[in-house]
């Protein structure tokens, strides 16, 4: 288990934007949990109403006492969260999970994000900007309007190639398409949806390159102890669970907790068939 | 460390008593939402319970249900879970040893698909370091009866609480399901068979649609909804149990405030648990503990067990006892 420094934290909320219809971008003052925030680490929000359990949300941006959340609405809580006035103070519980591994030295790497799969990349980016390592971003979505965060990723100085499913920004195509145009990567990090992960880590899987992927999945209590948001991984493996086979059982895979053992892992240890 | 002000001297005897446990306070963690309290630990003292329920160990290893298993709803959530675990022998083995350095008092839980299976994993909890009671989650399905529930029917549950009390010394409680017409029968037959106190409210049956995607949100399709949207059913069970019962209750279902297991407590429970809210506030322990004595100390009374049937017609003496 990686070493856990968490936080349950009030923050206030200190700025409120619209992106893009359906997106919004919150600013949250969080000093002990952005100042320990690392890529792929989330939060789970504790918002105001008759909910009964946090939402965890990917950590975006993290810049001295303040922390950013990128997200889309798509249910009660995140309509009710986009909805809060800037001074309101919401509990955070984090930073959660594990996060990316960026090596000591690298030729570079490829990022991969899918839609709002780009949350966890601005940390990372920093880091390799830190480390003086190249890095490279592929960002893909089905049309232009649900492409976000790429502008904040290029005010980093990194050049993004973007792709779209109808080609209204950027090459017509998916992002595997882009990264099979291009010399075989040294090192892969990816976050998206399902599919794309899961045709990421083919990709990846065949050609023998090392990749890292972020997870997603509704989690009940984010710590780990409900069970509740699964992936089967690859007996044996960092984040394999370790539990024994009953008799006669000859599967060959175990289960490991997405909130808590994730949201990173590495595409060899992901089994997709379940 | 979190703690709350004006909690660190309490002014009132908080201890109660199930069976021949005797907890430090009337809180318990409810199974399958905390574990050994380890992952809490960094945010909140595990000690603040009276007792922690362990997630339910079955006899077999078991990898639970495909994904999605929850589904959060309006002031609650859905989990099928499928009571994935590691089976008694790995139990034993890797994470017993461990509970000789637990924070509190520990309940171990015990599910089983047979009246046999119950009784062998319970009779090997016994004697486990720092295990008070063993706690049977009767509501699994029946193997023997065509899959029915244990806890829908009286002479099952009945079954299932005789043959463990056989094989352990241990006080035995048994978590009944509210998915029935009527609990005080099923209630009844766990207190003949020798229970020592009952567990009520197990997650009540429910589901949820994607409408987006036009098919069940739960893989499982139905699950046991939990959290506050549930407390009234379970106030309501506690109260018509305790009409019935000697034995003590454990009242559980959407507890989140001082209040809640206030109600609780007042319609008949002994002591209560939390589930759900350890997820949204890991503080709560601290809060219900402090708001539970402030109104002891409101009502003058030194005991937190004087509050158990406070609004209860059975326990006309007003003393906490029948």
């Amino acid at each position: 288990m990686p070493a856990h420094q968490q936080s349950l934290e009030d923050a206030t909320l200190v700025s409120r934007e619209f992106i893009a219809p359906g997106f919004w971008h919150l600013g949250l003052r969080s000093p002990h949990i952005a100042g320990r925030a690392g890529a792929a680490q989330y939060v789970a929000v504790d918002i105001p109403g008759d909910f009964a359990v946090r939402l965890p949300l990917g950590i975006w941006t993290a810049d001295g006492d303040t922390l950013s959340l990128l997200f889309r609405e798509w249910g009660t809580r995140t309509e009710r969260l986009a909805r809060l006035p800037v001074g309101t103070t919401l509990s955070l519980l984090g930073p959660l999970g594990n996060r990316f591994t960026t090596p000591t030295s690298a030729k570079g790497a490829t990022i991969v994000a899918g839609g709002l799969g780009i949350v966890p990349f601005w940390l990372l980016a920093k880091e390799y900007q830190r480390a003086g390592i190249a890095l490279e971003v592929i960002v893909g979505a089905r049309s232009k309007d649900l492409l976000v965060g790429v502008d904040t990723l290029r005010e980093l100085g990194i050049t993004i190639a973007t792709c779209t499913d109808d080609g209204s920004d950027g090459t017509q195509g998916n992002v595997i398409d882009l990264l099979r145009a291009r010399p075989k990567p040294d090192l892969i990090y990816g976050c998206g949806p399902p599919a794309m992960l899961r045709a990421l880590c083919s990709f990846a899987n065949e050609r023998h390159v090392p990749c890292q992927i972020s997870m997603e999945e509704t989690f009940g209590c984010s710590l780990g102890t409900c069970w509740g948001c699964v992936v089967p991984v690859r007996r044996g493996c960092d984040q394999a669970t370790g539990y024994p086979r009953a008799p006669a059982d000859s599967r060959a895979y175990d289960l490991a907790r997405v909130c808590i053992d994730g949201t990173v892992f590495q595409a060899a240890d992901v089994l997709w068939q379940r | 460390m979190a703690t709350l002000n004006g909690s660190a001297q309490p002014r009132i005897d908080t201890r109660v008593r199930i069976g021949s446990a005797r907890l430090k306070n009337p809180l318990v963690a409810a199974s399958g939402c905390y574990n050994r309290g380890a992952e809490f630990a960094r945010v909140v003292d595990p000690a603040a319970y009276g007792a922690i329920v362990l997630k339910s160990i079955t006899a077999q290893p078991r990898l639970g249900n495909a994904m999605p298993r929850v589904a959060p709803t309006p002031a609650g959530m859905l989990n099928a879970i499928g009571l994935q675990g590691p089976g008694i022998e790995y139990f034993l083995t890797h994470e017993a040893p461990a509970l000789a350095s637990a924070p509190t008092a520990i309940i171990a839980s015990v599910a089983g698909f047979s009246v046999a299976e119950f009784a062998a994993v319970a009779a090997r909890m016994d004697g486990l370091p720092n295990v008070v009671a063993i706690e049977l989650d009767v509501s699994c399905p029946n193997v023997d009866r065509e899959g029915e529930c244990f806890a829908a029917d009286p002479d099952s549950t009945a079954a299932v609480v005789a043959a463990v009390k056989e094989r352990v010394s241990l006080p035995v409680i048994a978590k009944l399901t509210p998915n029935v017409a009527d609990i005080k029968p099923i209630a009844l037959a766990a207190q003949s068979a020798g229970a020592d106190a009952v567990s009520l409210i197990n997650a009540v049956r429910g589901m949820a649609v994607d409408v987006t995607a036009a098919r069940p949100v739960l893989a499982n399709v139905s699950g046991g909804l939990s959290g506050p949207a549930i407390r009234p059913i379970a106030v309501n069970a506690v109260w018509e149990a305790a009409k019935v019962l000697r034995i003590p209750i454990i009242g559980m279902g959407g507890i989140e405030t001082g209040r809640d297991a206030l109600e609780f407590l007042m319609a008949g429970a002994t002591a209560v648990a939390i589930g759900t809210a350890n997820f949204r506030d890991p503080l709560v322990p601290l809060r219900v503990l402090r708001d539970i004595e402030k109104e002891a100390e409101r009502r003058k009374l030194s005991t937190v067990a004087a509050l158990t049937g406070l609004a209860h017609p059975s326990f006309a003496t007003k003393t906490g006892t029948r």
